[in-house]
């Protein structure tokens, strides 16, 4: 039948053919000892982990992790202190940021943020597409008033993208403030 | 058996000769399939069980990094590095930053250099627990998986606390590191390499040692040290050929030249020099080297700033220069021109796994399917360094 069983040599390179030595009784015998006793050994080690070490894993939604504090999850913006300076959208790599701002009434009341810089421009639009971002964490380092942070909380799943799009001057949004900016 | 005219003839009498060939079957392994390790598509032919060509195809996971880093400010790119080999990607930062540091002339702080080490070996455990666990999974040991999640979780929460994220770390940055790194940190480090230390021996009796999987592995995808240099293999593979290479030892670049540590190259214990037990043994020696480097940065590090002095706004001065680095997967390149403008004016990545991945349709040929699998686990490529 040699016609039909196919041969390896057909295809491969010399190079790739190794050539095995025969067996014997002998080394038959000890492939069989060698793979029980290997085998056994290994059982042994998943045995100990099966009386004696405890659990690793959590079971999720009963218990949460908690995240250590600069983990970077959902961003969150303090529009209160911010002052409008675009420096945040000139870093994101991905350009998902998108502000709108107009020059502040002379006549209107003057406003500063929590560490005294003057707000000289008014927020009209400050939006985040959290479906885009890669949360890379370059924006919150060039924000000069510390008011564009990464907050741990990591459960916000949507079932459609637009939902994704964050309006920070929104209402819901801003009562984040009191729940989750660490 | 009879024969008509002297010619052999099968149990029915039906002469069997050159005019009865079955056809090859063409088979595709992949893009969804859990043993090509990502969105790679293996094209084989097959003459029953055994591979009569193999052609790989590329491409599911371009993301057309070289040419979104032409629209990029230098310091945006780092996260896109990350992206490329999501499983080493401490390592990828640094080559990006190792390269352009070279082009501005910047002086790195010693801590941050002894920092950037660490993480970077740590990366390198990290990314090899992922080899030999998923290796494990494709030839039906599940086990290894688990105790290997388990460890590799330990360092991506260490990783998770130093830079804020679990696998896309951003870390590394041009001029030094992020943040810093604290003293309960490194205690936790010195203690984590001790405890693995020791659990390295047990997974090996475990997973390397196992007769069923020697007989799977010895002898299977040799790679020869000729065909090794011919296709340009870097990193494990090319030393588990037995070549002693290794861009840390032969072109150190950050402090690696102060740093005592062994090249592990494959000898061939098992079968062949070459083969993929000795690709999956030099992987597990260097997790020792490495822990071995991790101990003499942790006893070395300095006090004193992460940051060397980086301008704001940053222009790399005219010119080009290419820098490789030697990741966990092998040697990266980065190939970088610049016309002194604010975004480079060509980046071009070389990545080991696309070399390696090259390699298929060398080795293929003669196998078994399943062995074509053991070879593909054990070249160990990451797709997204292959397509970037």
């Amino acid at each position: 039948m040699s016609g039909i069983t196919p041969d390896i040599s057909n295809y491969a390179s010399k190079d790739t053919m190794i050539h095995q030595e025969e067996l014997t009784f002998g080394k038959w015998c000890r492939n069989i000892w060698d793979a029980v006793s290997t085998c056994f050994k290994g059982l042994m080690i998943t045995g100990r982990y099966i009386v004696a070490v405890k659990p690793v894993t959590i079971e999720y939604p009963e218990v949460r992790e908690e995240l250590p504090t600069n983990s970077r999850s959902r961003l969150f913006n303090d529009v209160d202190n911010c002052i409008s300076c675009l420096q945040c959208a000139a870093a994101c790599p991905v350009d998902c940021i998108y502000i709108t701002a107009v020059r502040r009434d002379k006549e209107a009341p003057k406003l500063k943020t929590d560490d005294g810089t003057p707000i000289k421009l008014d927020l009209r639009q400050y939006t985040i597409d959290t479906a885009l971002c890669c949360y890379c964490g370059l924006c919150t380092t060039v924000c000069p008033t510390q008011c564009l942070t990464h907050t741990t909380d990591y459960e916000y799943a949507q079932y459609t993208l637009s939902e994704m799009k964050y309006d920070y001057l929104a209402e819901d949004i801003r009562a984040w403030k009191h729940r989750i900016v660490k | 058996m009879s024969s008509i005219d002297g010619k052999e003839t099968g149990n029915f009498g039906q002469p069997v000769s050159e005019k009865i060939k079955s056809d090859l079957l063409t088979l595709n392994m992949g893009p969804q399939h859990p043993a090509t390790h990502g969105v790679l598509r293996v094209e084989i032919k097959t003459d029953s069980e055994i591979v009569a060509e193999a052609i790989p195809h590329l491409g599911y996971l371009h993301r057309c990094f070289e040419k979104h880093a032409e629209n990029l400010d230098y310091r945006g790119i780092v996260p896109f590095t990350d992206r490329m080999d999501y499983l080493g990607a401490m390592a990828m930062e640094w080559g990006y930053c190792l390269t352009v540091e070279k082009m501005l002339g910047t002086e790195i702080p010693r801590r941050a250099q002894y920092i950037r080490t660490i993480c970077a070996e740590l990366q390198r455990i990290a990314s090899h627990f992922v080899y030999a666990g998923t290796y494990g999974i494709d030839l039906g040991a599940f086990s290894l998986f688990l105790y290997l999640m388990e460890e590799r979780e330990k360092i991506l929460r260490l990783f998770e606390e130093m830079s804020g994220a679990r696998m896309l770390y951003n870390y590394i940055w041009l001029g030094g590191v992020w943040n810093d790194i604290t003293d309960d940190q490194l205690k936790r480090i010195s203690k984590f390499v001790d405890e693995l230390q020791e659990n390295m021996k047990t997974y090996h009796s475990l997973f390397g040692e196992n007769k069923i999987l020697i007989e799977r592995l010895a002898n299977v995808g040799v790679i020869t040290e000729e065909t090794a240099y011919q296709y340009g293999a870097t990193g494990p593979v090319l030393r588990g050929s037995g070549i002693k290479w290794d861009l840390r030892k032969d072109r150190p670049y950050g402090i690696y030249d102060e740093l005592d540590f062994d090249v592990c190259v494959g000898e061939g214990l098992k079968g062949t020099v070459g083969d993929c037990w000795d690709r999956y043994h030099v992987r597990i020696k260097e997790v020792d080297e490495s822990i071995k480097i991790i101990r003499q940065c942790l006893d070395g590090i300095e006090e004193g700033p992460i940051m060397g002095k980086v301008p704001k706004v940053l222009k790399v001065p005219e010119g080009e220069i290419y820098m490789r680095t030697e990741c966990p997967r092998g040697e990266l390149g980065y190939h970088l021109v610049s016309d002194g403008g604010k975004t480079p004016y060509r980046l071009k990545v070389k990545s080991s796994c696309f070399t390696h991945v090259s390699m298929l349709p060398d080795l293929a040929p003669g196998q078994m399917v399943a062995d074509l699998v053991a070879t593909i686990g054990s070249i160990d490529i990451v797709l997204g360094e292959v397509d970037r």
